[in-house]
């Protein structure tokens, strides 16, 4: 076994990217002094970034990594996750410093409670890295049923008690929902054991193999199977009418943890549907369960429009624009088509990007101003202006205004809507994020210009929030103008599996 | 399972079938706190049984070492996290005073899921063979009671027994129809669950502390309005 982990550098490189964060968790676990375990933290998820950006080229050039005889399984798919993860890790671990900082100088947290903050972090990172790259299905369930568990400790950190309310809710709702999806995934490996009568049960599971065999399985299972797992992963991944523990969950937690929840832990969660609508497409053709992400992703575009406009808690409504936007991806990929699904699977990085941006600026505005309402949040660019700008620009964009990402990514996916002849689906589409347009922009015109309630001194809160904002929205500029090449590739490989399912295409 | 089973044999499999929902429909007609941790503690320990009992009929080995996983985290450690966790709430009265579907009304409400699983069962394209046909509804049965526990109650207590019966279901499903996931996932699957059952105890805590009880009425105050 060891001699594999040594056998080759991108074996290494994976093994230890699990491992950083658990080291480092256990680390914090010893060290417990404040200053030496956020640098224990911003240097362990720095490692991971790091490792994660050596891993690409590996993955451009070989296409799949595969460790462990199987057990482990990388391709370009996984490589977006686990970019997306790594990232929004890094830049969180930084904000976090000054974040919690403040929450300690506060009183809000005590010594005890940090240390049980930067322990659930880099947990919640491990379960997360875990996920895209097992191979197995069982065990990825497993990692997904892990990032509840660690994630909900995070949530009701305050102890206050809406975050107790948000915390149960999202812990009975996301559990009740993963055990249909364990049902989808036993009805899956229920179809590969009836074909394949001389599987082992280790590699039964498999995702690969699964992929190989599923021209041979039996339609009604696949069916009632992806349903089951559409209903489980759709209820994590925040798709609309499973959504309602989201907007809780996602608004009581900590900034930073907000941001690793909307950002990353949705697209984990979208991951898992999306391995599964490989394994359909491949069995019963893509007709199935394109037409029921389509459907899932309307309803939820819907259900966001209608509750970003009445909203009145700022967090509250970046948490209804993340079931937007898993919305979108999801109708997107529905569609079908190439351009789609690059759309797609762009708009995952996109939406990472913009959203960590948002629950960063508006972490530390709800700090200064002591208020998430929006009602009393005006004046933003007059008390901070670099957070007030960084927070501008970040909404900018995530209505989908040019020349900023996301406007890239949702052209190219209405785009493919027309391209592919859904023309109703389509101009749905177009109206729901219009008056998601209208509604978003009028509250964050009212936040960011409108005159200050009280005189507040005009003061920004600290380099190192400001810090991961800046590097975000360079990114959010950068990949509005042109996506740089080894994206490009691969997104466009990933896109390729997701077409054809191809293992070794 | 390809030799035919003995007459025995296909007793035992009705006889804990039926066991299995009895203890299931305890936690539908208690009141009491503890009475619900007894049922499911009745539940688990029957499971594990019918997990020993299939690995001795297909005769493999793993599900001897499931079984066995079964009994000492599921109706060892487990009950034993939850009666502490009762034991240690600030509440004085530990029953289940008003649900929101009253006892009477649950039980036959509980009856009627248990036939709709054997309906459904039948829908279900597996393949059918003695162990399956017994045991196939009986986990929906689980699955679904699990269900209507968790939202027919107004204790938090009652919903974690109730997430731990849907458990109990799949568990049951997983082990007839595949036999068996492989042991490292089966274990990862129990660690999860151990976990889970640990966070949601903390959470129960912190409800009984902020709250001063484990009413889920408390836990309506987010909302969109």
């Amino acid at each position: 076994m060891f001699a594999t982990i040594f056998s080759s550098v991108e074996s290494m490189l994976v093994v230890s990217l699990l491992l950083t964060p658990v080291v480092s968790g256990l680390l914090i676990t010893l060290l417990k002094r404040k200053r030496i375990i956020e640098t224990t933290t911003v240097i362990s998820s720095l490692l991971i970034l790091t490792q994660g950006l050596f891993l690409l080229p590996y993955i451009l050039e070989k296409k799949t990594i595969s460790i462990f005889d199987g057990t482990f399984y990388l391709d370009s798919l996984s490589a977006i996750m686990i970019i997306t993860i790594s990232l929004v890790g890094f830049l969180a671990s930084l904000y976090s410093v000054n974040y919690m900082g403040r929450q300690y100088d506060k009183l809000i947290v005590d010594g005890k409670k940090l240390v049980r903050y930067y322990q659930g972090f880099n947990m919640f990172l491990f379960t997360m890295l875990l996920v895209p790259v097992s191979n197995n299905l069982g065990i990825m369930w497993i990692a997904i049923e892990a990032t509840t568990l660690v994630s909900v400790l995070l949530i009701m950190l305050y102890t206050k008690q809406g975050s107790i309310e948000a915390s149960w809710k999202y812990l009975l709702i996301a559990t009740v929902g993963l055990s249909l999806a364990l049902f989808g995934i036993i009805f899956f490996y229920y179809a590969n054991s009836v074909y394949d009568n001389s599987f082992d049960s280790t590699h039964g599971m498999d995702w690969t193999n699964m992929v190989e065999n599923a021209p041979h399985f039996d339609p009604n299972l696949v069916k009632f199977a992806f349903i089951f797992i559409l209903v489980g992963f759709g209820t994590k991944a925040g798709l609309a009418p499973m959504h309602t523990w989201l907007p809780d969950a996602h608004s009581e937690a900590p900034s930073p943890i907000s941001a690793l929840l909307s950002g990353v832990l949705l697209n984990c969660a979208f991951y898992g549907l999306l391995r599964f609508h490989i394994i359909s497409s491949h069995s019963i053709g893509p007709e199935f369960s394109n037409t029921l992400l389509i459907v899932l992703g309307i309803i939820s575009l819907g259900i966001a429009a209608a509750s970003i406009y009445f909203q009145k808690d700022v967090k509250r409504m970046l948490a209804f624009s993340s079931i937007e936007h898993m919305g979108l991806i999801s109708v997107s990929v529905g569609f079908g088509i190439f351009l789609g699904i690059y759309g797609a699977l762009l708009h995952v990085i996109n939406h990472a990007v913009v959203k960590s941006l948002l629950f960063f600026s508006s972490g530390s505005i709800s700090q200064k101003y002591q208020t998430k309402s929006i009602a009393d949040t005006s004046g933003i660019i007059k008390t901070m202006p670099i957070t007030g700008f960084m927070f501008l620009i970040g909404g900018l964009a995530i209505i989908g205004m040019p020349p900023f990402n996301i406007f890239m990514s949702e052209f190219l996916m209405l785009s493919s809507g027309f391209s592919s002849e859904n023309f109703l689906v389509s101009a749905l589409v177009i109206l729901f994020l219009v008056v998601i347009f209208a509604s978003f922009g009028k509250h964050l015109l009212h936040m960011v210009f409108g005159n200050p309630k009280s005189e507040m001194k005009k003061e920004d809160l600290g380099k190192l929030s400001i810090l991961p904002m800046i590097i975000l929205v360079s990114i959010i500029f950068i990949m509005g103008i042109y996506v740089p090449e080894p994206l490009q590739t691969l997104i466009e490989d990933a896109t390729k599996i997701i077409l054809v399912g191809g293992i070794n295409s | 399972m390809s030799d035919l089973l003995l007459p025995t044999q296909i007793d035992l499999l009705h006889v804990s079938a039926v066991i299995l929902l009895i203890a299931t429909f305890g936690i539908v007609v208690r009141r009491g706190f503890s009475d619900w941790l007894h049922a499911y503690r009745y539940q688990t320990i029957i499971l594990a049984g019918i997990v020993a009992l299939i690995g001795f009929i297909t005769s493999i080995w793993e599900l001897y070492i499931v079984s066995a996983l079964t009994l000492g985290i599921k109706a060892i450690i487990i009950p034993k996290v939850l009666f502490y966790v009762t034991k240690k709430l600030d509440s004085p009265i530990k029953l289940e005073m008003n649900p929101y579907v009253s006892l009477r009304i649950s039980v036959i409400a509980s009856a009627l899921l248990v036939a709709m699983s054997y309906f459904m069962a039948l829908q279900l394209p597996i393949s059918s063979d003695e162990t399956i046909s017994v045991f196939l509804p009986v986990s929906f049965s689980l699955f679904f009671i699990g269900l209507f526990i968790i939202i027919s109650r107004r204790k938090a207590l009652s919903q974690i027994v109730g997430l731990l019966t849907i458990e109990n279901g799949l568990f049951l499903f997983a082990v007839v129809v595949t036999h068996g996931f492989s042991l490292i996932i089966e274990i990862g699957l129990m660690a999860d669950i151990l976990v889970g059952v640990i966070v949601s105890s903390i959470l129960l805590f912190r409800m009984s502390k902020t709250f001063d009880s484990i009413d889920i009425e408390n836990l309506e105050s987010l909302r969109d309005d």
